[in-house]
């Protein structure tokens, strides 16, 4: 049985700037399972940050609910406000360690005294701190540079330190905002990797929130997607990949396929029969071990002109996209359709007459 | 040497090291009430500076009412001028000190001057705490004392220390003027000694004597921000 180890129930918050309200986070059910890696993406402005602020109460909602790890941090009903005290509040901030995009280091103490800082209430004595900081550090890479100051690493190295400081005191979950994107390519993948090494050795329950789909697609196994301080679509990664129900979802996920849709109705490079449709099918892993297509036209008198492919890795599984338009009769391309179904192979309707399920066309 | 030194700077000669209105005296009154108007006043614009940065809308515990009162209080007495603030509080002073003249006596008005311009500079000086590096260290469950004392005090160390060399710069010009009320000082040898009585060598050498004070501070001041420097270095 899975636990929800944090449940964000209709939360709102509303900033108030000179007499404008500012409705950044509006009415957002969110629950995380523990052992999740849970993507939050959108552009900028989006309500991202905002939203996983209410976390940990770094940002006081204005209506909802908030529960972690079975602790009811913050709720508001018509009646009454409830709000955690602050002696436990602090202590529930240590068991959800954060990470931030510009790090934000105690730039006057030594990389050890950081993580230190950290552990300054843990009841430890200095010398077992001490210990405990140099293990997080050797954890991260990092020990040999304890006594460097934050400006003289890099910053791959002080977003290390900066998650070092983030497990001292061995939370729960880990929220990063934005934690890779001031990062170059290669230390953003070392980050999102560590990321999911502390996922798998420790249980640790991450969210993460990025503009960047690919940081998602390489670790998370659930995503949100947020517009506008809503959500607008979340669920399984994969299913969210090979199904988006939304355009920006599909902006966001698609990457490669949500462009060649675009341009392939901008251009109307298919134009398409009345025995024709156009199918998206996406295999994932190594599922697919038959020559597929030939086998259409074999056995069920069903042509396949392949339009567009792509491969994607998502958690390290690639992922095979295919744009096909298939013509035969109707009979012929039920049969062809359920003979792939049978193959595991992920089916879409994007054009075309008799959509079969999970239409992604009005 | 001393014959020639003599001839071209008789008055300066003529006020000689020790006793009433020498060199040393001078020089000692200048120093005590520097120390410890900087001392008392330091103390006092520390105290509104973090105040107005913590209770401030963005602080750590915002509070209208007292950010009001300690922005209020350090705008008022910074709108006086100090030689009229020297001559409007010695009632105050008289009831602190138990006299309204001497150099004892110039150390409430001195500190009253300048405490609010200390805490001015010391408000802008923790501003520069990026406001990211505070939330973290309350994502860590820092309380209160740590955000004060660890997070913003450390880290605008080097900034708070620039921000003093100023201040006591502007310190030390303020003790010039206290010889208004008998406070006595460089200041009071340079106008009382020197120009009332047509003296100009004896105000060239107090204010050469002002000047190395303050470059003295400007040195050690420097110094100091350089090594509590780890961000730009």
């Amino acid at each position: 049985m899975t636990k929800e180890i944090i449940k964000l129930d209709n939360i709102s918050v509303t900033f108030e700037q000179k007499k404008k309200k500012i409705k950044a986070v509006q009415d957002i059910t969110l629950h995380v399972n523990q052992g999740d890696i849970y993507g939050v993406v959108g552009y900028s402005g989006a309500g991202k940050s905002t939203l996983v602020r209410v976390i940990n109460l770094l940002q006081l909602p204005s209506a909802g609910r908030v529960e972690v790890s079975g602790d009811v941090l913050y709720e508001k009903s018509a009646q009454s406000q409830q709000i955690v005290s602050t002696k436990k509040l602090r202590e529930k901030r240590r068991k959800i360690g954060m990470i931030f995009q510009h790090f934000n280091l105690l730039n006057e103490q030594t990389v050890i005294r950081n993580v230190a800082f950290a552990l300054k209430h843990s009841g430890l004595k200095e010398k077992e701190i001490e210990a405990k900081a140099q293990r997080l550090l050797d954890l991260v890479g990092l020990g040999s540079r304890k006594n460097a100051y934050p400006t003289q690493l890099s910053g791959g190295q002080q977003q290390r330190v900066a998650i070092a400081r983030a497990l001292a005191n061995d939370p729960e979950i880990l929220i990063s905002d934005e934690g890779t994107s001031a990062l170059d390519p290669k230390n953003t993948a070392q980050i999102l990797d560590l990321l999911k090494d502390l996922n798998e050795k420790f249980g640790l329950t991450v969210v993460l929130i990025t503009h960047e789909m690919d940081a998602v697609k390489r670790i998370a196994n659930k995503v949100a997607v947020m517009d506008n301080g809503r959500i607008i679509e979340q669920g399984d990664l994969l299913q969210i990949f090979t199904n988006a129900k939304k355009q920006l979802t599909r902006e966001f996920i698609g990457g490669g396929s949500a462009k060649a849709i675009a341009t392939l109705r901008d251009f109307q490079l298919a134009k398409l029969k009345s025995d024709e449709r156009m199918v998206q099918l996406t295999y994932i892993g190594n599922s697919v071990s038959e020559p597929l297509l030939v086998k259409l036209y074999r056995d069920f008198d069903v042509e396949a002109n392949i339009i567009y492919s792509n491969i994607e890795v998502l958690r390290g599984t690639p992922v095979g996209t295919l744009f096909v338009i298939i013509k035969g009769t109707p009979a012929g391309q039920q049969q062809a359709i359920d003979y792939l179904k049978a193959q595991k192979v992920i089916i879409t309707q994007i054009a075309g007459q008799k959509p079969t399920e999970g239409s992604r066309e009005k | 040497m001393s014959e020639l030194f003599a001839k071209y700077f008789p008055n300066v000669v003529y006020q000689g090291w020790t006793g009433d209105g020498g060199w040393l005296p001078a020089i000692g009154q200048t120093l005590y009430m520097t120390f410890w108007s900087a001392i008392f006043g330091g103390i006092l614009g520390l105290i509104f500076g973090i105040g107005l940065v913590l209770t401030d809308e963005d602080g750590i515990s915002p509070n209208r009412n007292l950010f009001s009162f300690f922005d209020k209080v350090v705008s008022l007495f910074r709108a006086i001028p100090f030689i009229i603030l020297l001559a409007f509080i010695a009632p105050l002073t008289n009831l602190i000190v138990g006299t309204q003249i001497g150099t004892t006596a110039a150390l409430v008005p001195l500190s009253l001057g300048v405490f609010p311009f200390y805490a001015r500079q010391v408000q802008v000086a923790l501003k520069s705490v990026d406001h990211g590096i505070i939330e973290a260290a309350q994502s860590v469950g820092a309380t209160f004392s740590d955000l004060v004392f660890d997070v913003y005090l450390k880290e605008a160390r080097a900034e708070l220390i620039r921000v003093t060399t100023v201040t006591l710069i502007s310190l030390i010009g303020l003790t010039a003027m206290a010889g208004a009320i008998g406070a006595g000082g460089l200041g009071n040898m340079a106008i009382a000694y020197g120009y009332n009585r047509f003296a100009n060598d004896t105000t060239l050498v107090a204010t050469l004597l002002v000047l190395i004070l303050v470059l003295l501070v400007q040195l050690i001041g420097d110094l100091l921000a350089k090594v509590f420097n780890h961000k730009n270095a």
